[in-house]
């Protein structure tokens, strides 16, 4: 049986990946897990510049889920390289790093420079941030905002890999939920170049506390995730697969086989997981057999097939 | 660190709204020193997506036990409250960063408010066997609460003070008046675990007289492990660290109190 998934021209040895934001650099797992088991890390959102993050409370929790406004706390690019890349090389699992900016050249910039190094893998770019350009608004919600960067990213990372004489590595588009139409924002990452698109970052989302009669978070909205948005992940990637051909990452509120089953089926080649780490940092080992127990339960060869098995 | 499926030894209410969890500890790989914690999986159904962490109250070596002091505040500690001898626990410690032992020659105060009083107890008792071989001084111990029926049944260190808000029983008014009241010797250091406020003031008083100054503060906690930036505590150089690896024991007067409480 095959578990490889195939992105670009990356191979990784399984579908399922541990979420940008919920994993670190992977080191801080290191003593509680086997990280090179995963097929893909997706690292914390990395900046130019150090970001210490928004005020607190950071965190609530909500019905089946969370909020969190972390504000893309990272300790930015050169730190990451020189301190957090070195960790990252020795994890054993394909690296991919999250990007994250306020404006098209924070992105540029990033991956510009990564371009410069070895032991990375690909590149997820998170375009769920504010564009301090256009008025705060995010870059996902604008089609052809998402074209232009996909496009231009797309040119550096080959002129990066013509300079490595190495081949490109693939290019991940990390699709916003809140916005009206994902499929045409995936088909925009489609047309400026993407390798793949991964879905569905958090949700937008308040909780307030009545007897304060104020917002529990300090910036007052944050990020919906866990087994909550798990439904809107799943419809999304249903969506995303019958509106573009380059391979789809299902996330959101994956906390065990059958729940990421759910995304295979409705269509996506691999899967990410993070909520569900806070609680049970084993989760990926067990998905992970347990997707390799279903396709030998239904003979099933290779872990690509399943997309195609839905009724 | 790491993560056990650890049989409950003991669980039993030792005052209104505490008990105490006596957990086997034999399989884990390090020792919990006082400030340190572990974090708990709640299950049950529709558990939350999120451990809950708690502060070790006590580690008995011999029998490979440690404990935690516990407030029943919402539905996960009242599902850890309903649990007993016999059933298992899904652990994930020791974390974070201790307490630092105060110099010979200085008697350390520790203080403690409402729940903050497990990690402070087991301090307290970790500092008294140090004192008996002759690496410190005995420390002193007060310990505050709302009032008298919140006190847990346990054995304190001879000479504790108490100080309840409505004056039920011991000393009448805050911790800090209570300090505030020593006649003999002021303290030359404090440690601290409690209720933001609480921790806020001893900092305002530990920094006018230039006392050396370590708290324990809570914060809201996702990985528990240092990946997540989710349980940030703010620093007056206008950094944040993170309460579940850098602390949660911090220099209370680095920590940035008006923006945290
Ligand atoms: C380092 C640390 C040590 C602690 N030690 C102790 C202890 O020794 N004894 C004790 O009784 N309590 C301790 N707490 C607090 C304890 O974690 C909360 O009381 C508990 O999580 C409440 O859970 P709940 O489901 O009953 O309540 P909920 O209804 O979920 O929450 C009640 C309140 O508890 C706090 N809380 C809930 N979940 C978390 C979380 N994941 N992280 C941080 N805070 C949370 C919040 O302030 C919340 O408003 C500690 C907290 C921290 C951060
Ligand atoms: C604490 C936290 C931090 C996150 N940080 C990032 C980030 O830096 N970049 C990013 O693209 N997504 C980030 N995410 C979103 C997750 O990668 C993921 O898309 C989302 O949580 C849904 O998956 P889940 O329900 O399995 O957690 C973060 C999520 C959480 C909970
Ligand atoms: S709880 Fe995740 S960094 Fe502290």
């Amino acid at each position: 049986m095959n578990l490889t998934v195939t992105i670009g021209s990356l191979t990784m040895k399984n579908p399922v990946g541990a979420a940008s934001g919920t994993f670190g650099y992977g080191s801080e797992y290191e003593k509680l897990i086997d990280v090179h088991e995963l097929g893909a890390l997706y690292t914390k959102a990395v900046t130019p510049e150090p970001r210490g993050g928004n005020p607190v409370p950071r965190l609530a929790e909500t019905p089946s889920g969370m909020l969190n406004s972390i504000g893309l706390a990272n300790p930015g690019l050169s730190y990451f390289i020189s301190n957090k890349l070195p960790e990252l090389q020795r994890m054993g699992c394909s690296v991919i790093v999250n990007v994250a900016g306020k404006t098209q050249e924070d992105y540029c910039k990033v991956v510009e420079t990564l371009e410069t190094q070895t032991g990375i893998h690909g590149y997820e770019i998170n375009i769920s941030c504010p564009n301090v350009s256009h008025g705060g608004l995010a870059f996902g919600t604008d089609p052809g905002i998402v074209e232009k960067l996909t496009a231009q990213l797309r040119s550096i990372i080959e002129q990066g890999a013509a300079m490595r004489k190495d081949s490109c590595r693939p290019l991940i588009i990390k699709l916003s939920p809140n916005v009206t139409d994902i499929t045409e924002i995936a088909r925009a990452a489609e047309a400026g170049g993407a390798h793949a698109v991964s879905a569905i970052n958090t949700l937008v989302g308040m909780v307030i506390d009545v007897k304060k009669r104020k917002p529990v978070l300090a910036m007052k909205t944050g990020g919906l995730s866990g087994p909550a948005i798990r439904p809107v992940g799943v419809a999304a990637v249903y969506k995303i697969r019958r509106a573009i051909s380059i391979p789809v990452i299902g996330l959101g509120g994956i906390t065990c086989t059958d729940d990421a089953l759910q995304y295979l089926l409705a269509g996506a080649d691999a899967i990410q997981i993070g909520t569900v780490l806070f609680s049970n940092p084993n989760a990926a080992h067990e998905i992970i057999q347990g997707i390799w127990q279903y396709m030998e339960t239904y003979k099933i060869n290779s872990v690509a097939d399943i997309k195609n098995l839905l009724e | 660190m790491n993560i056990q499926i650890a049989n409950i030894i003991e669980n039993r209410s030792v005052s209104d709204q505490y008990f105490e969890l006596v957990f086997d500890y034999s399989n884990f790989d390090s020792e919990p020193q006082p400030g340190m914690f572990f974090t708990v999986k709640i299950d049950g159904a529709f558990g939350p997506v999120l451990r809950r962490p708690f502060a070790f109250s006590g580690w008995n070596p011999k029998q490979g036990t440690a404990s935690a002091l516990i407030e029943k505040r919402g539905n996960g500690t009242h599902w850890l409250a309903g649990l007993a001898s016999g059933d298992t626990l899904d652990i994930l410690g020791p974390l974070g960063k201790a307490f630092s032992f105060p110099q010979r020659g200085v008697r350390p105060l520790l203080v403690a408010g409402g729940i903050g009083l497990g990690p402070m107890l087991f301090f307290a008792n970790v500092l008294l066997a140090r004192s008996n071989q002759g690496l410190c001084e005995a420390p002193l111990l007060i310990a505050g609460f709302r009032t008298q029926s919140l006190i847990p049944k346990l054995d304190f260190p001879a000479g504790t003070l108490f100080c309840t808000d409505d004056g039920s029983t011991g000393f009448k008014g805050t911790v800090l008046d209570c300090i505030l009241s020593l006649s003999d010797a002021l303290p030359k250091v404090i440690y601290a675990c409690g209720p933001s406020p609480m921790l806020a003031a001893l900092a305002r008083y530990a920094s006018s007289l230039a006392l050396p100054y370590e708290a324990s503060v809570e914060q809201w906690m996702a990985c528990g492990i240092g990946a997540c930036m989710g349980c940030a505590v703010p620093m007056t150089d206008g950094t944040y660290q993170r309460a579940c690896a850098d602390g949660p024991v911090f220099n209370g007067l680095t920590v940035d109190w008006e923006k945290l409480v």
